[in-house]
C-alpha cells in the first residue's frame, strides 16, 4: 500500500534522513521505533508532503506521491495526526472535528462522519462546543485522532500518541490504536514507547540518525535486547522542544 | 449643561461613525495579520484606491446617464467591489505569496515600499488635483428631538455594523471561513487536512481589500477633498488595533470606534474647553497608542502574545 524508497530529506543544508525505506501493507500496523531527533517525524512529514524529500519516492497504491501537496495526499486516503496533537486551540471541538472532515462536500456524510466520532468517544460530544485548548492532554490525543478519521483514510500515521501523556492515558491510548486497527484501519505508528508499540504492531522499523537500523517482527526485536538499550535509548527519554515550528 | 451634553451626544454619534471607519481598516489589517502574520502598512492605500475607483466609477456613470440616481451609486459600488476583489488577489500574489515567511523587516519595507508605490501611481493616474467626492445622500440629516444627524454618518456606522455582522458569521459559521481561523492558528495542521492554505491567504487578501474599499467609499464624502493622502488614515489602524488589543479581531473593531469617538470629542467639546488641545488633535490617536502600550500593552482584548506552540 505505502511503499518508501531511499528517502532522503534535508532541512536547509541539514540531511535528517538518509536513504530511508520501508514498506506497509493493507491492514498492518507497523511502528517506527527510535530515539529523539532520529528522524521519525520527518519520516511521516515527507510521507504526507509537509516536506519534500531531496531523493527517493514514494509510492501509494502504485501513485507516485513525494511531489503532491499536503491536500491531495490528504486527499487520497492517508491522513497524519501530527506529533503534539496539533489540534485547533481557539476552536470547539465541534470546529475541529468539522475541519478534519473539509474534504467531505455532501452535508449529510459530513453528519454521519461526526456522530461516528461522537459515538465513539462520547466524551467529545460532551465537551462539542468547548474550545478544543480547553480539553485535557488524553481528551486532545483522542480528538486529533478522531478529527483524521473523518475523512476515513486508508493510512492512518500516527505521531507519537502517547508523548505527554499519564501512564494511565498511554493505556488507554494504545489500547483504542489497536481496536482501530483491529476495525480495518492500516496504520503507521511512530513511538518512543518501544514496549506498548512493538506489542501491538505487526512489523516494526528502528531508525537511528536518519537510517533504518533494524526491521522485523515483535520477537525479532525484542530479541536485539542490547540493541533496545543501545540505539533506542531506553530510559533515557526526555520531552524536547517541539521541532515542527520552524 | 444640557447644551454640554447634545453637544458631547451629537459628537459621540458621529465619533463613531469616523470610528467605524477606522474600525474597518484595523478589521483589514488584522485579518491579514492573524492570518499571514504580514504587517500591512499599505492598508490605508488600499483605502485610498477603493475610493478613487469609486469616484471614477461613479462620475463615469453619472457623465453616460445625466443625473444621478440611486442606481449610479449602486452600478459604481458593484465596480468597485469588482476591482477590490481583483486588487485583493493580485496583492496577494506580488506580495503575500513572496514574502509571508521572510522576517518580519523585510514585510515591514515591503509594504511600506507598496504603500509609497500606489500613492505615486494614483497621484500619476488621477493626476495631482484633489477630487470633490460626493454622497448619494447629500447634506441630508435626521434629527431625533434636538439632536440632529447626518444620513451620511448614519449610512457608515450602518454598513460598518452590517459588514461585522457578515464577516462575523463567515468567520464563525461557514466552512471556508472556520479554515481560515483554523490556518490562523496552526497553518501546517490545517495542512493536514486538506485545507489548501494558499487559497485561505488569496481569500483573506481579497476580503482585506474589499473591507478597504467600503471604508474608502464610506469615508470619501466625509472629508472635504479627496487626495491620496487619505491613505495616511490607515495607520489610524495601528492605535486601534494596540487599543483593542493587537490581533484581536473585536478588539480591532471596539479599538477603531473608541478612537473615533475620542478624536472627535478632543476636537469638539474638549477643545472648546481647553484650547491647548487644538494644537494636539492630530497626535491624539498616537497618544493613545504610546499610552495604552505603556498601561495595557495588550489592549482591551488582550490576546496572548504567544501564538503558537
Ligand atoms: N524544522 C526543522 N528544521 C531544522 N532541522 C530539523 C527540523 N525538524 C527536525 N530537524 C532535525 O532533523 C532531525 C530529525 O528530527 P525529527 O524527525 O523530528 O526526529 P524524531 O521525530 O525522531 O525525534 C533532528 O536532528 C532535528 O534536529
Ligand atoms: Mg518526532
Amino acid at each position: 500500500m505505502l511503499k518508501v524508497v531511499g528517502v532522503e530529506t534535508y532541512y536547509g543544508k541539514v540531511k535528517a534522513l538518509h536513504g530511508v525505506s520501508l514498506e506497509v501493507k493493507e491492514g498492518q500496523l507497523v511502528t517506527i521505533l527510535g530515539a529523539n531527533g532520529a528522524g521519525k517525524t520527518t519520516i511521516l512529514k515527507t510521507i504526507s508532503g509537509l516536506v519534500e524529500p531531496e531523493n527517493g519516492t514514494i509510492h501509494f497504491n502504485d501513485i507516485r506521491i513525494d511531489r503532491k501537496d499536503p491536500e491531495d495526499i490528504v486527499a487520497m486516503g492517508i491522513s497524519h495526526v501530527p506529533e503534539w496533537r496539533r489540534i485547533f486551540p481557539e476552536l470547539t471541538v465541534y470546529e475541529n472535528l468539522l475541519m478534519g472532515g473539509f474534504l467531505i462536500k455532501e452535508k449529510d456524510l459530513l453528519r454521519d462522519r461526526m456522530e461516528e466520532a461522537y459515538r465513539h468517544f462520547p466524551v467529545l460530544r460532551q465537551r462539542q462546543k468547548q474550545r478544543a485548548g480547553t480539553l485535557s492532554g488524553g481528551e486532545q490525543q483522542m480528538l486529533a485522532i478522531s478529527r483524521a478519521l473523518m475523512l476515513k483514510p486508508q493510512l492512518l500515521l500516527l505521531d507519537e500518541p502517547s508523548l505527554g501523556l499519564s501512564p494511565l492515558l498511554v493505556q488507554d491510548i494504545f489500547a483504542t490504536i489497536k481496536e482501530l486497527h483491529r476495525s480495518g484501519v492500516t496504520i503507521l505508528l511512530v513511538e518512543q514507547n518501544v514496549n506498548h508499540a512493538l506489542k501491538i504492531a505487526d512489523y516494526g522499523y528502528v531508525l537511528t540518525t536518519g537510517k533504518i537500523f533494524l526491521s522485523g517482527t515483535y520477537e525479532d526485536l525484542l530479541d536485539e535486547e542490547k540493541v533496545r538499550e543501545q540505539y533506542l535509548g531506553e530510559g533515557k527519554y526526555t520531552r524536547r522542544a517541539d521541532l515542527w515550528g520552524g | 449643561m444640557t447644551d454640554l451634553f447634545l453637544g458631547l451626544t451629537q459628537e459621540i454619534i458621529s465619533g463613531i461613525a469616523l470610528g467605524s471607519i477606522y474600525a474597518l481598516i484595523a478589521l483589514g489589517f488584522t485579518m491579514i495579520f492573524k492570518a499571514t502574520e504580514v504587517v500591512n502598512f499599505a492598508q490605508g492605500e488600499l483605502m485610498m484606491v477603493g475610493a478613487y475607483v469609486n469616484f471614477f466609477f461613479v462620475t463615469t456613470f453619472l457623465s453616460a446617464a445625466g443625473t444621478p440616481t440611486a442606481w449610479t451609486f449602486l452600478v459604481a459600488l458593484g465596480g468597485s467591489m469588482i476591482f477590490s476583489v481583483l486588487f485583493g488577489y493580485i496583492l496577494d500574489f506580488i506580495i503575500n505569496r513572496p514574502l509571508k515567511d521572510e522576517p518580519i523587516f523585510s514585510v515591514i519595507m515591503a509594504t511600506l515600499s507598496l504603500a509609497i508605490i500606489i500613492r505615486a501611481v494614483v497621484a500619476i493616474i488621477a493626476g495631482p488635483i484633489s477630487l470633490m467626492p460626493f454622497s448619494p445622500f447629500g447634506d441630508s440629516a435626521i434629527s431625533f428631538g434636538t439632536i440632529i444627524v447626518s444620513v451620511l454618518d448614519l449610512s457608515i456606522i450602518g454598513s460598518a455594523i452590517g459588514l461585522v455582522i457578515i464577516f462575523y458569521y463567515i468567520f464563525h459559521y461557514t466552512r471556508w471561513g472556520i479554515a481560515m481561523q483554523a490556518t490562523s492558528e496552526d497553518p501546517i495542521a490545517a495542512q493536514l487536512m486538506g485545507i489548501p492554505i494558499k487559497r485561505v491567504y488569496a481569500l483573506v487578501w481579497i476580503f482585506s481589500a474589499v473591507v478597504a474599499t467600503l471604508s474608502g467609499i464610506l469615508l470619501a464624502p466625509r472629508i472635504a477633498l479627496l487626495d491620496t493622502t487619505m491613505g495616511f488614515l490607515g495607520l489610524k489602524a495601528f492605535p486601534a488595533a494596540v487599543l483593542g488589543g493587537f490581533g484581536s479581531i473585536p478588539g480591532a473593531i471596539v479599538g477603531g470606534v473608541i478612537l473615533g469617538v475620542i478624536e472627535t470629542v478632543s476636537m469638539g467639546t474638549l477643545s472648546f474647553h481647553f484650547q491647548w488641545i487644538k494644537e494636539i488633535n492630530d497626535i491624539i490617536a498616537w497618544i493613545v497608542l504610546i499610552a495604552v502600550l505603556m498601561i495595557k500593552p495588550d489592549g482591551l482584548f488582550g490576546v496572548e502574545k504567544v501564538k503558537k506552540v
